[in-house]
């Protein structure tokens, strides 16, 4: 006969009593006991299905039921038993910014500005707001390229840039913000300095690091938007998770060979990354640009998305890319939609998270670190095999042999003389071609591929198999720089 | 109709400007008659939310029940729950709106520039799809 206390809007309900006592010997016994004398509390205490309502925490005495034996713990009339609902809430990011707080332009920003202040959907309203936001972009590479400079050029008061990676010539072909000039500098110097040439009035701030789960919550927290140019899985999981942390919307973009795609995470009641993408996907089944190439057109396309977005979240104007999946297919010049709901039970998101601070990414990830030096000498792992070796071996004329995981393609571009091209793709039918007592050596471009082969064959029982550090990349850096790089 | 007396009125604006640039939240307790209420007492509660609290807030569970146990030993009612809007209008947000409850009146401070603005009450429906807006007197 546990005593259940009525919350008071829910009296007019009980015939004003604020504590009810009822029959039953656990907590949902009781609740039913409450719902069958008072019908037409029934529908606000459970669902149609006969649930406790999500907002409802059940409480006996002063412990959560959750936590104890939910709906089945056993409830005596010593016991009290509260309905407290779940609350929380909060201003929006996206939130039209008071006049007052609303930053002036001067003559020759009125000017420079023009052709945005004569739309009406805009104005001189839409572009102080524009001056008054910061937004933090993450990477200055293919995707930031194009999202620095319009971003600029549009008049984005305050960009934030991370990025700790310097200009590579193979850069050039896609991230336009970076020059040939430039091969070599700071991405983060390169960058400011296009998008200040552009427009002055800006400010930029540089954030020379990679962003960790020690640093992210700190960097993040002082922008209104955050956009997503990275290319890599751990970083992705860390800017979702922390931006549905802090609350910012999250524009994310992301480009494999011909294909993009772009939409708003963590916008007020949409669904973040992880609704998407519960899990990553296994190490190395998607390959990064530099192992799968991309069209150097591509990035622009999906970056400019993201620049539109993040201006349209700005302003308060249009239809927030928000729930949707905008899919783009270079080749077939097309673009689908998904639809993205939000996961109730989304580990960050949901209605009870189970990630409330940020993790170790690359554990989550299954990736290891990225090395913070190159790959010191003479300290290389168990089964693997570092390309000065490999060139001694060679020389002297060892038997064993050397296998290239790449594809056909790539062979054409450069190869390492007495290799064998098996790709990844028709390695596991090639399998049983090979000699189970033959040392085997493996590389790829960079070593992702061979490492997965490497795999592939000591689970078919071959033991003596080693992966190229490095690949033909380091092969041409360290061994023979006639071998081109790609 | 939401009546705030003068004493609750005054510690809830000087527990939002406190807070400003972040969120407060805090319990109104006092009583109520149908559709009548008063607020007799502003009860500050921690907010709780895990992350930068300038456009956000949560309230921990159990400091509600601590809430409403305190209410109910002063022979008052739990009524409503307020929290504050740095830099924003008072306006019941998509995100107040989706993690509210529809059992209580939710008053909103707007604090601009670091002082108190203006104010709204707002009564989430059922389906908490969205909030009517009840007459408040301060």
């Amino acid at each position: 006969m546990p005593k259940i206390l009525i919350p008071t809007p829910l009296r007019q309900f009980t015939a004003k009593e604020n504590a009810v006592t009822v029959s039953g010997a656990t907590v949902g016994e009781a609740l039913d006991a409450l719902a069958g004398r008072y019908p037409d509390l029934r529908q606000q205490i459970f669902t149609a299905e006969g649930k406790v309502r999500s907002f409802i925490n059940v409480y006996l005495n002063d412990e959560d039921i959750r936590y104890l034996g939910k709906t089945a713990t056993p409830a005596t009339e010593a016991d009290t038993i509260s309905l407290v609902p779940s609350i929380a809430g909060g201003a929006t990011v996206a939130a039209p910014l008071t006049n007052d707080a609303a930053p002036a332009l001067s003559n020759e920003e009125i000017l420079r500005y023009s052709r945005h202040l004569i739309i009406p959907e805009v104005g001189m309203e839409g572009q102080q707001k524009l001056k008054a936001a910061k937004v933090l972009l993450v990477g200055t590479g293919g995707l930031g390229a194009p999202l620095g400079l319009y971003l600029a050029a549009a008049g984005v008061g305050r960009i934030g840039l991370v990025d700790f990676d310097v200009v590579d010539f193979t850069n050039l072909q896609r991230q336009v913000i970076h020059s040939t000039k430039d091969v070599g500098r700071k991405k983060l110097d390169s960058a400011a300095e296009k998008m200040l040439a552009i427009n002055p009035n800006i400010s930029i701030a540089r954030h020379e690091v990679a962003l960790t789960s020690e640093n992210a919550l700190e960097i993040l927290k002082d922008y209104d938007i955050v956009v997503d140019g990275t290319d890599n899985f751990p970083t992705r999981y860390l800017v979702n998770d922390a931006c549905v942390l802090l609350g910012k919307p999250n524009v994310y973009g992301s480009i494999f060979r011909f294909e993009g795609q772009a939409t708003v995470f963590a916008y007020q009641g949409g669904p973040c990354y992880r609704c998407l993408y519960p899990e990553p996907p296994p190490p190395g089944l998607v390959p990064s640009c530099a192992e799968g190439g991309v069209l150097g057109i591509l990035p622009g396309t999906i970056g400019l998305i993201q620049a539109t977005e993040t201006v349209k979240l700005i302003l308060g104007i249009g239809e927030p890319l928000v729930g949707r999946l905008l899919l783009y297919d270079a080749l077939g010049m097309r673009f689908r939609e998904l639809k993205l709901r939000k996961n109730p039970e989304c580990p960050v998101c949901g209605e009870h998270p189970s990630v409330t601070r940020l993790i170790d990414y690359h554990q989550f990830c299954g990736v290891p670190r990225q090395a913070a030096a190159p790959a010191q000498e003479g300290k290389m792992n168990d089964g693997e095999i570092d390309v000065t070796e490999l060139k001694q071996k060679l020389d002297r004329g060892d038997r064993f042999v050397l296998l290239d995981v790449r594809e056909a393609h790539e062979y054409k571009i450069a190869k390492i003389p007495g290799s064998k091209l098996v790709p990844l793709s028709e390695f596991a039918k090639h399998l049983g071609e090979f000699d189970k007592n033959a040392e085997i050596v493996v590389h790829c471009k960079m070593g992702g591929r061979s490492a997965r082969a490497c795999g592939m064959l000591r689970q078919a029982g071959f033991t003596n198999v080693r992966n190229v550090v490095g690949g033909i990349t380091a092969w041409s850096e360290k061994v023979d720089p006639s071998v081109p790089k790609y | 109709m939401i009546h705030i007396e003068p004493a609750p009125w005054r510690a809830m604006q000087e527990h939002a400007v406190e807070a400003y640039p972040n969120e407060c939240c805090g319990a109104m307790l006092g009583a109520m008659d149908g559709d009548a209420k008063t607020v007799r007492d502003a009860m500050r509660l921690d907010n709780a939310f895990a992350g930068a609290q300038a456009a956000r807030y949560e309230l921990r569970p159990e400091d509600l029940l601590a809430a409403d146990s305190a209410a109910r030993a002063r022979g008052l009612d739990l009524i409503g729950i307020y929290h504050s809007h740095p830099d924003c209008d008072a306006y019941f947000s998509k995100t107040d709106l989706e993690n509210s409850c529809p059992w209580y009146s939710f008053v909103v401070l707007s604090v601009q520039n670091g002082a108190f603005h203006h104010a709204n009450s707002w009564l989430p429906n059922f389906a908490r799809t969205e909030a009517a807006r009840e007459e408040l007197q301060y």
